[in-house]
């Protein structure tokens, strides 16, 4: 009993214990399911092995849908908690763990993926390619990722949730203040998703240098792609720094070391620094890709190209190297000297300039455009006012001496939600419906898709405006509950009630799923929103090969050049195409990463060095591993192509 | 895969030429990787605790040695892919085998140097600056013991399967990672090591 | 075997400079360098030996991939120093705490 004893929850309730039910009711469903529709193997052959870029995306895109489930509802609890003043929802244990999981799940396994899965699905389709530079190193990162993920979930059933907060500050994640496994999982599950995600950002640069069709140089490139690009330089650099602060963070408390320790020499403050010199970086990670959708949005729903393209390049290149100058605007409060926090205030103020000059350009796109109010462009209108918010509250947080008022109130708060709700989310659930009838074959319900945006859009400003107010009021950041007398109360139902309304837009947003899958036609154009560049060049649904001719660019909008300016996109006969083979091996390995992540978060230390052992076997077996992919033959082509109705079938 | 005879070996399948510009990509990745270790190192380099500072525990001789054996091997690495060009594949394996076993000696160097240190007070646990240079030094110690498998597998590839493109080619990636891991011990030995006994 | 052949003097020569670098290094161990300018030393021969590695031995400069792969090398290093000395600034030097 005293083994199985570390596997007790800490602090449990009664959402807790019912949650455990439900987990273990959902897994035996799948697994009876899978059996008795006799699944297993083409969930096996079809996806667990696959390597290709489209079904990666879509596997990314499903995972990124059930953990804003997950982190909706800690938002939604939290919300609750917060309504009225005095509140006994949710203890102060209770709303820690609430509180850390949102923030580590909102950010990490909901926005993140969401932006691998349009970036998969959508760069190597934008530029031409057939896939990734490394197929099976992509794989490598979803099941990495999806591993790290889940270790991250099941914390709070097994042994109890991370509650140090998303940032995880030393010396309260230490072992001192932090005594259960709670942080390790925090620890251990990042590390193997990161580990993911920094191999997705050089198989991205490297694909994106090397891979592009004939004709598209670099600045002939669709902007999603050039955000990519930007993003892979940024996750390349700036997730080592995370890894080895994770590392360092573990060693402290499962190996006694005096790194951020109160005692010995340790240093706290050093952990708070190198999680944001990745922290910052980070943010741009999510926003980057969501201008780059944004560019692609707005001009194909205003009918006109992208305003300034050469200064949208410019901008988003000098944010993201830019964005690593910064990063000490996250603790200015917190021991370095005035003219330390001048510098990085003199920084930070400046990459406001950047993104402004991309909000005129989008401006100037829609000028005198014509312009359909699709969902995606709904979506993309809301941004602008928005997100200019949220930007400009953001140098009012720059300025390092009144920081000293607004740090970690709810003026904060208000703040990062302002731009990643209307930035990252607005741009990721635009996008999704956008490249919804390439992903799958139907288009989503526009009516009920806009009922949605609506309800989103009127909730978050209920359910944040008020923050900035009670920030200013004094109102702390990660507090469990106010007394009456504090006046909070009113604004913080405000929120509540607008929280609500994101909720009910979440139930919508699934809702529309699911009408479409119901009661969509499936007999979707190729190009059904009358776009300008070349993903919209395929096939629906997209072939394994993508192309069956590699398309020869002329311009930025190639695609909207052989669509009205007759130009030849595919030119001629068909070839054998080269394509790799699926294979278990990314999956293997990700399991065996997630059994070692989980001994180690227990310190079940003959399981973690078998972990440890059968990860190396798994790269020993892939060096010498024999695997020339196959080839499809032109037969094969000829075939798939007559069903579709062959190439440049749009003119 | 097309192969291009114009090329040598490693770059002459496109697959190959994207391979190696990835490794590239990734050994930016580890600059940083180190760099941070270095960061850390510097900012917890005087907080000794109740431990050992550097000047205490630091030594010539064996810091030397490592110098001389690590810098040797990645010579001799570079001879090995020079021989690999030239079609030499006999001497290509001799001098990779010679890598690696300088690379060994260098391993036990630096296990007999740790010992030391953990006789003379100096632990992972002792102070800040103990567990930062433990976990320097050690990142780059299990660095090159990866590399030492890496080595031997490849090895055993262009012994059973010849130089093909694709033993070519992963045979110069491993020399890339192998002279990254020199570069990285020059920085080590200059600032850590002499910095720290100067 | 042609042993000229198999030690290609660029190599040969790139070993030497390195050995001369670390000497010149240890020079400031054995004679009592003052702080200055032993950290400039130390500065000059480690970026120095790291660039002949770069070029001699790993074929850096060779291939159509150059830029790709030296914009990298520039990248790293140059956010390698901030992240290295913006760290020691605001723990060390700026640090009021």
């Amino acid at each position: 009993m005293g083994f199985f004893s570390r596997f007790l929850i800490p602090n449990p309730s009664p959402v807790i214990y019912s949650s455990m039910v439900a987990i273990g009711v959902t897994v035996l469903l799948i697994i009876v399911g899978l059996t008795h529709f006799k699944k297993w193997f083409f969930l096996w052959s079809g996806w667990l092995t696959t390597v290709d870029h489209k079904r990666i995306g879509i596997m990314y895109l499903i995972s990124a849908l059930l953990m804003l489930f997950r982190g909706g509802v800690d938002a939604v609890m939290m919300r609750a908690q917060l309504a009225v003043p005095d509140n006994k929802l949710l203890d102060s244990q209770h709303y820690n763990e609430v509180f850390s999981t949102h923030g580590v799940v909102m950010i990490l396994f909901m926005a993140m993926p969401y932006i691998m899965a349009l970036m998969n699905f959508v760069v190597p389709l934008q530029i031409g390619a057939r896939d990734v530079a490394f197929p099976r190193l992509n794989a490598v990162s979803f099941w990495l990722f999806f591993m790290g993920a889940m270790l991250f979930n099941i914390s709070f059933v097994i042994g109890g949730s991370p509650d140090a907060g998303w940032t995880s500050y030393f010396p309260l994640a230490g072992n001192e203040f932090s005594p259960h496994v709670g942080t390790n999982y925090y620890m251990i599950g990042i590390q193997i998703a990161g580990i993911g995600t920094l191999m997705t950002g050089i198989n991205f640069l490297t694909t994106i240098l090397k891979m592009r069709a004939p004709g598209m140089t670099l600045m002939k490139m669709p902007m999603f792609t050039w955000s990519a690009l930007v993003t892979s330089i940024i996750i390349i650099f700036a997730f080592p720094v995370l890894t080895v602060a994770l590392i360092m963070g573990t060693m402290d408390r499962l190996f006694a070391t005096k790194f951020f320790t109160m005692t010995d020499g340790g240093m706290d403050m050093l952990w708070a620094n190198l999680f944001w010199v990745w922290g910052h970086p980070e943010v741009y990670i999510l926003i980057l890709p969501a201008f780059g959708l944004f560019s692609e949005i707005i001009p194909t729903f205003s009918r006109r190209n992208l305003y300034g393209y050469r200064s949208m390049v410019a901008s988003m290149v000098f944010i993201s190297i830019y964005s690593f100058f910064v990063w000490t605007h996250h603790f200015f409060t917190m021991g370095q000297a005035a003219y330390v926090n001048s510098i990085f205030s003199i920084t930070t103020m400046v990459i406001a300039i950047p993104t402004g000059i991309k909000i005129f350009n989008w401006l100037f796109t829609m000028w005198k455009g014509r312009i359909r109010f699709t969902v995606p462009m709904l979506y993309s209108i809301g941004f602008i006012p928005l997100f200019t918010i949220g930007g400009v509250t953001g140098v009012m947080l720059a300025m390092s001496a009144a920081d000293y008022q607004y740090h970690n109130t709810m003026f904060l708060v208000a703040h990062f939600h302002n731009v990643i709700i209307p930035g990252v989310v607005f741009a990721v659930l635009g996008a999704g419906t956008y490249y919804w009838p390439k992903m799958f074959g139907f288009m989503l319900n526009e009516r009920i898709g806009k009922w949605a945006f609506w309800f989103l859009t009127i909730g978050f400003c209920l359910a944040f405006f008020p923050m900035y107010i009670t920030g200013l009021d004094g109102q702390a950041r990660r507090m469990y509950t106010y007394s009456e007398s504090t006046g909070f109360g009113p604004l913080n139902m405000i929120s509540f009630i607008g929280a609500a309304l994101m909720a009910i837009s979440f139930v919508l947003i699934v809702y529309t799923i699911y009408y479409s899958i119901r009661h969509a036609p499936r007999d979707v154009s190729d190009d059904p929103w009358d776009a300008r560049s070349l993903e919209w060049a395929t096939h629906n649904p997209v072939p394994e090969y993508n192309f069956a001719i590699i398309p020869q660019v002329n311009s930025r909008e190639t695609f909207w050049d052989a669509k009205y300016k007759g130009h030849e996109l595919f030119k001629g006969d068909y070839e054998k195409i080269h394509m790799p083979n699926n294979s278990g091996g990314p999956f293997i390995l990700s399991c065996i990463f997630f059994v070692f992540g989980f001994a180690l978060v227990f310190s079940i230390w003959f399981l973690a060095i078998i972990g440890l052992i059968g990860i190396f076997v798994c790269m020993a077996h892939r060096s010498f591993e024999i695997d020339h992919g196959h080839y499809i033959s032109v037969e094969e082509i000829i075939e798939t192509e007559a069903k579709f109705g062959g190439v440049n079938k749009w003119k | 895969m097309e192969i291009d005879h114009s090329q040598p070996l490693e770059y002459s399948t496109e697959q190959n030429r994207l391979n190696i510009l990835g490794f590239w990509i990734f050994l930016g990745a580890e600059i940083m990787l180190f760099a941070t270790l270095f960061a850390s190192y510097f900012t917890l380099v005087d907080r000794t605790g109740n431990g050992p500072a550097g000047a205490e525990l630091f030594e010539i001789t064996p810091v030397l040695a490592e110098t001389f054996l690590l810098l040797t091997s990645s010579f001799v690495i570079g001879l090995g892919i020079h021989a690999m060009r030239i079609g030499n594949k006999k001497a290509m394996l001799t001098f990779f085998v010679i890598t690696l076993l300088l690379g060994l000696g260098f391993i036990g160097f630096e296990i007999t140097e740790f010992i030391t240190y953990y006789r003379e007070g100096a632990t992972l646990q002792t102070s800040a600056f103990t567990s930062i240079l433990f976990t320097t030094l050690g990142t780059h110690g299990a660095h090159v013991t990866l590399g030492l498998f890496w080595g031997l597998f490849i090895i055993l590839q262009v012994k059973k399967r010849g130089l093909t493109p694709e033993t070519a080619n992963k045979s110069f990636i491993f020399s890339l990672y192998w002279h990254f891991l020199d570069i990285v011990w020059i920085f080590i030995f200059t600032f850590i090591y002499m910095k720290g006994m100067t | 075997m042609n042993m000229k052949e198999l030690f290609p003097a660029k190599q040969v020569w790139g070993f030497v400079f390195s050995l001369i670098l670390t000497f010149v290094a240890i020079l400031v161990y054995f004679f009592n360098m003052s702080k200055a300018t032993g950290m400039t030393i130390f500065i000059l021969t480690a970026f120095i030996q790291a660039a002949v590695q770069l070029v001699v031995f790993m074929h850096a400069r060779e291939t159509d991939d150059s830029k790709s792969i030296f914009m990298t090398l520039y990248c790293a290093i140059f956010l390698a120093l901030i992240t290295v000395f913006g760290t020691i600034l605001c723990m060390i030097w700026g640090w009021s705490y």
